[in-house]
């Protein structure tokens, strides 16, 4: 029932951030390839206020402008670059920022990370980060399919589908790309504040490549764009990842199998949706 | 392992960790390597318009080859450094066939995602043929020159050399030969090419494994002169496509100058005794190339060196 209940929240908990890198990468079709990034920033920011001063709401004020603020850098980029610039730019955003939480042992203590996060009041057991999990996961879907639903997401589509008529027809990229880049930000922060207080842990770790894969896999194999199907595959492959963990294998084995695993089916379900991940422009 | 250099007297004493023309060879040598794998990928962008994300790991194989036939099947240096070209050329092709190919002519962004998932699969078949140990194809000590206040060792002035030549070749075979002339076609405007009967499909796999073997290449370098790591492939493929972006898109000379001067930043970066102060650990060298193309990127957007296609 423990396992159960920890598979429950660990799904719950890694929703919003998916969701939310669905929103940019598979609605408006922007290779943004650094949601990691924004999250290491979101949980070093909280936690590290936390840790220093004890004060849970003055550590989400922080780690809240720390992520608005990486999450407009990003946004800023997405404006700046090629579309396939910023796919490589955002992942070399994320190992630099990988890179400086590594290094600055000072602040971060590197390699071993923030251990002792204490968890809020009314977070006890796995039960109660399950249930608040899902609460929060299902009310973060919600409001995500509202906005896809609505103007913005149309926005966002009609961008993805051909920015200059979109621009034509009086639609800011700017704000768009901004609003858009904030929403999946927070959606980050959402994650972080859960996941590690459920650890009791803040780890470099968590943020590594084959955890972007995860994500990459997830939205690609759920449908681009669709929050169903976002949910449906998360839920699915996340337990495909944690069944593997029975396996009788070592480490040294599944470690590198899981990511052989994962490759191939990021690499099948691409091959599947390769008509509508990037879709042709339509013309007249 | 360089030692460091005695800059007793020098007015920069205190200031440098290493002599600046030991910097400088420094970066040279890091940059040969960058030079090496960028220029090759500067030609794929330009001609074919994608990113091939699995660089860094095809760069890994062609060393870990290398190492492989030299350390454990006990063939010799040059049969083992040809093996691992080959094998890289062989790896590059499958690459293009089965990851690029069938996807580029949907949408030119979908090869980027496809690379990502090929990548994570060679990190896994790499981790699980030579583990996460770190591998040196020339396991004896390595024989140092000293050039005035600079220390080098004999491998690294040959792969300079050989890089040099390498890009001189290249550049020739890009300016002054029939086939150099039909790529320059094809990356200007391949419909264009197509209809005075070059044959750009062949062409594209031709500079697809081109841009392999030189991938490959870097990865003998990086075994002989340091140690192959699992973990250096997307480094290397972050920093070779910083340099392409700085340099300007598709302009191979631009990306080749850019792979300079990132691999001449990251020294001084660890190098230099800041403001008499304090040492930056080598951990923020990577963070290096990333800071450069933000830099450029407030200046000239487009990048340093920007081509321009030709027009009607």
């Amino acid at each position: 029932m423990n396992f159960l209940l920890h598979i429950i929240a660990t799904i719950a908990m890694g929703a919003p951030n998916i969701l939310g890198f669905n929103m940019l990468f598979g609605r408006g079709k922007i290779l943004h390839f650094g949601p990691l990034g924004v999250s290491i920033v979101a949980a070093y920011a909280t936690f590290l206020v936390v840790m220093a001063t004890g004060s849970y709401p003055l550590g989400i004020v922080c780690g809240l402008a720390a992520t608005c603020s990486i999450s407009a850098f990003f946004a800023w980029l997405s404006l700046r670059l090629d579309a396939d610039g910023l796919g490589v730019m955002s992942i070399a955003m994320h190992l630099g920022l990988l890179a400086v939480v590594l290094n600055w042992s000072s602040l971060t203590r590197g390699a071993l990370g923030i251990p002792r996060v204490p968890r809020l009041p009314f977070l006890d057991s796995t039960g109660d980060f399950a249930l608040l999990g899902t609460c929060v996961a299902a009310l973060w879907a919600w409001m995500l399919w509202q906005v896809d639903r609505g103007t913005f997401g149309r926005k966002l589509i009609a961008l993805s589908e051909h920015e200059w008529h979109a621009k034509s027809l009086g639609i800011d990229r700017s704000r768009v790309h901004m609003l858009a880049f904030m929403i999946a930000g927070i959606g980050s922060l959402l994650g972080v504040l859960q996941y590690h207080q459920y650890l009791y842990l803040v780890h470099p770790s968590d943020f590594g490549f084959p955890a972007f894969i995860f994500f990459v896999t997830v939205v690609v194999a759920g449908g681009p764009g669709s929050v169903r199907g976002c949910v449906v595959s998360l839920i699915l492959l996340s337990l495909l990842r944690e069944g593997l963990r029975f396996v009788p294998m070592s480490p040294d084995v599944l470690g590198p199998l899981r990511l052989i695993l994962f490759g191939a089916i990021l690499f099948v379900a691409v091959w599947l949706r390769r008509d509508t991940l990037f879709p042709k422009q339509r013309t007249v | 392992m360089l030692p460091v250099a005695q800059s007793r007297g020098s007015a920069l004493r205190g200031v440098l960790l290493l002599s600046p023309v030991q910097l400088l060879a420094n970066a040279l040598i890091a940059g040969s390597l960058a030079a090496l794998i960028a220029g090759g990928l500067a030609l794929v962008y330009g001609v074919l318009g994608v990113f091939n994300m699995a660089l860094g790991q095809l760069t890994l194989i062609g060393g870990y080859t290398a190492w492989w036939l030299h350390q454990v099947a006990h063939m010799s240096v040059l049969f083992s450094v040809i093996g691992g070209l080959l094998c890289g050329a062989l790896m590059t092709w499958i690459t293009f066939e089965v990851f690029v190919r069938p996807f580029y002519k949907h949408h030119r962004f979908l090869p980027l995602v496809t690379t990502i998932a090929w990548s994570m699969i060679l990190d896994g078949f790499i981790l699980l043929a030579f583990e996460e140990r770190p591998r040196s194809i020339l396991s004896e000590a390595k024989s140092m020159i000293s050039l005035g206040s600079v220390l080098i060792s004999r491998e690294q002035c040959l792969m300079i050399v050989l890089t040099i030549v390498a890009l001189l070749l290249f550049a020739w075979i890009f300016h002054c030969t029939s086939f150099g002339r039909k790529l320059r076609a094809v990356v200007q405007h391949e419909s264009a090419a197509r209809s005075l009967g070059i044959n750009s499909a062949i062409l594209h796999r031709v500079i697809f494994i081109v841009s392999g073997m030189f991938a490959a290449a870097g990865g003998i370098f990086i075994g002989i002169d340091q140690n192959l790591s699992p973990t250096l492939a997307f480094s290397l493929t972050i920093k070779a496509y910083a340099a392409i972006i700085a340099g300007g898109k598709g302009n191979i000379w631009g990306a080749i100058v850019c792979a300079y001067v990132i691999a001449l930043l990251e020294q001084l970066l660890v190098g230099i005794h800041w403001f008499g102060a304090f040492y930056v650990p080598a951990g923020y060298q990577q963070t290096v190339a990333l800071l450069f193309i933000i830099v450029i990127l407030l200046l000239k957007p487009s990048g340093l060196f920007r081509s321009f296609a030709r027009t009607a």
